[in-house]
């Protein structure tokens, strides 16, 4: 077999979980209510197999003028019309009775105009009411008798029949599923007022494909864009690629810190950042990132918190002139809303950037605003970020996330009902300390994979116009045993005066 | 092959009466209000598989005169029709890229709005409409096309 034996859909994403696209020859039912989408997808498979792939294609409908068509697919940017014109694009209007006779004569009249332009993709819109879409044995026959006309041309054909009652989490087979290659369904799915769209692959004879819903969107100017289920798994290379470096470290640009933290973040690393809000976990993003520049290291900071020109302003304030880092291509900040945010669009989004701006550091800010937005129960956080942290870890880069801890004073937790520490490779605890009448900051590292911690806590300033750096220790600090406290265990630790034989416990300068 | 998009301009003067007679002059196979519509059909539709019953009840004419109209199109070398007696839907393909192409865009584009179609289905009305020279267009472009 000379010619490729996988046909490319060419929709930006869908030859992705449908891995090299679809086997040759297979009949592609895509099911869905009005609206989802299908009438887009199946002119997206001819458009794009006539223009990218040279294989002119058939496009049959029943119920939408082809002029409308054209002036649909203008809008995402395809020029069917010019298609025509270049005799690689078909576009025939007529009845689905007429259509359902032709199929059955070996001498059809619409297959005989297929062949003369050597069409190897049809799009027929509407194929359910043609075939009578009733279940019965009958209108089974007639899909039957469909297929087989268009198998027997050596046409891929997608076929869009309408499934009102698949639309939210309804699930329903039709009785054309059963005969039908490749089984693609797509939903509008409704989330708290919100409306997105979804496709699964319900089956696909001959190849391995990514199950599970993923979502997609219609984009003017560009057709339909897949994205991948979040949690779908990933190439075994990304979570291989953590190529663990014992000696790389990047300064994390904060004064005082670096001693703290053996030299710097590992590559490759993930730090969480966590403390109230206005403890200076900002101020410490920006920090990392501006070091990153004097070193010529590209850094990205993804905001869904402040706008960019807010990020700039606060930057300015602690004497960073981000306006000039990104003018050297050395900063990129990017702010995604983060109102009805859709996790898989959004991760793709962060993928792409990644991979074409190949950052050295990344900041994310906040970790506690997406929990807020997809929830910190079930498992589409979980996910995300599990999928956020190998992207990270394969591109070696050093990911900082910022989290709000809601504590004022004092942690319960580090990572509160997030729950991923085990993700995390270092935690830096940032914590307002109550002395005297003020408050003042105090740093612990709470965990530094791979590396000496000692834990205590330092003390910090932010001064203006300068960032925030980690103050000195000014005095040793003389430790107890823990013979000299009573109640360890029971997070109620009193200091002892006598030791359990009556003596002062070794180490006490009591 | 299919003939190249219009894009529709607002109402403007070629939608003056004289200016709709002087065309429909010039077009000659748009006798009446039913070539007209079919033309309209026919070019939202450029390529269609339809019996003529179909097509008579998508337009919403007699058959007998749709029927009429198609021959005089597919005569006046306006409209392909696939040669299969055997199948009762035909395959058209409208052309509007033959000499006469532009003045078919021309009328395309005052049809296409409520006014110029209502001044063209005027100009079209018994004892106005047909132009003089109709018959003689006609017979004109048979012979140019052979088929007279």
């Amino acid at each position: 077999m000379t010619e490729p034996n996988r046909v490319k859909t060419g929709i930006a994403g869908l030859d992705d979980i449908l891995p090299g696209g679809i086997p040759r020859g297979n009949v592609i039912l895509v099911e869905g209510a009005i609206g989802t989408g299908k009438t887009t997808m199946g002119v997206e498979f001819v458009y794009r197999g006539a223009s990218q792939f040279d294989e002119p294609g058939i496009i049959v409908v029943f119920e939408v003028s082809p002029d409308k068509l054209m002036r649909d697919a203008l809008g995402l940017g395809w020029d069917l019309a010019k298609l025509e014109q270049q005799g690689r694009l078909k576009i025939v209007f007529t009845t689905r009775d007429v259509l359902r006779q032709e199929l059955q004569q070996a001498d059809s009249v619409l297959l005989d105009e297929a062949a003369k332009i050597g069409a190897r993709r049809i799009f027929i819109d509407g194929v359910g009411r043609l075939v009578g879409g009733n279940g019965s044995l009958e209108s089974r026959s007639a899909f039957h008798v469909l297929t087989e006309g268009l198998q027997r041309e050596n046409l891929t054909a997608l076929l869009a029949v309408e499934a009102s009652s698949l639309n939210g989490n309804a699930s329903a087979s039709l009785p054309e599923e059963s005969i039908a290659d490749t089984v693609i369904r797509l939903r509008m799915e409704d989330s708290q007022r919100a409306i997105s769209r979804s496709i699964e692959i319900v089956k696909s004879r001959g190849q391995d494909f990514q199950m599970g819903r993923h979502s997609f969107r219609i984009l003017d100017g560009k057709g339909i864009q897949v994205y991948r289920r979040v949690q779908a798994p990933r190439k075994p290379s990304r979570d291989r690629a953590a190529a663990f470096d014992p000696t790389t470290r990047l300064s994390s640009g904060i004064p005082g810190l670096d001693g703290i933290i053996n030299g710097g973040y590992f590559v490759g690393s993930t730090t969480v950042v966590a403390g109230i809000s206005g403890v200076g976990k900002s101020v410490m993003a920006l920090q990392f990132i501006a070091e990153g520049a004097r070193r010529g290291e590209r850094s990205l900071m993804l905001s869904l918190d402040e706008q960019v020109e807010q990020i700039m302003r606060n930057a300015a304030t602690v004497g960073i002139d981000l306006q000039a880092e990104i003018k050297k291509d050395l900063i990129r900040l990017e702010y995604e809303p983060p109102q009805e945010i859709e996790v898989d669009a959004h991760f793709h989004h962060i993928e792409e950037l990644v991979k074409e701006f190949k950052p050295k550091r990344v900041v994310i800010d906040s970790l506690s605003t997406y929990g807020s937005n997809l929830g910190t129960k079930g498992r589409v956080f979980r996910d995300f970020f599990h999928a956020l942290v190998a992207l990270m870890k394969e591109r070696q880069i050093v990911a900082v996330y910022n989290h709000e801890n809601p504590e004022m004073l004092g942690m319960n937790s580090m990572m509160g009902d997030f729950a991923m520490s085990s993700l995390v490779d270092n935690i830096v605890l940032m914590n307002w300390i109550e002395l005297g009448d003020s408050f003042r900051l105090g740093m612990t590292i709470a965990k530094m994979r791979a590396n000496p911690v000692d834990r205590v806590t330092h003390e910090c300033e932010v001064i203006n116009g300068h960032g925030m750096r980690v103050l000195p220790r000014a005095l040793p600090v003389r430790t107890q045993p823990f013979s000299a406290y009573a109640s360890l265990v029971a997070r109620s630790p009193e200091r002892r005066t006598r030791g359990p034989e009556g003596a002062i416990p070794d180490g006490s300068s009591e | 092959m299919p003939s190249e998009r219009i894009i529709f301009p607002p109402i403007n003067e070629r939608d003056r009466p004289e200016e709709i007679k002087l065309l429909l002059a010039r077009i000659s196979v748009i006798r009446n209000g039913c070539d007209l519509d079919l033309l309209l059909f026919l070019y939202r539709h450029p390529r269609t598989l339809l019996t003529n019953e179909q097509i008579a009840a998508f337009v919403g004419y007699e058959m007998k005169q749709i029927a009429q109209s198609l021959e005089i199109f597919i005569e006046a070398g306006l409209l392909a029709r696939t040669q299969n007696p055997t199948h009762a839907a035909r395959m058209y393909l409208l052309e509007l890229n033959g000499p006469a192409g532009g003045d078919y865009k021309k009328l395309l584009e005052s049809a296409s709005t409520r006014p110029g179609r209502r001044s063209i289905l005027e100009a079209l009305r018994p004892g106005r409409s047909a132009p003089e020279g109709h018959a003689q267009n006609l017979r004109l472009v048979k012979r140019a096309s052979g088929r007279g």
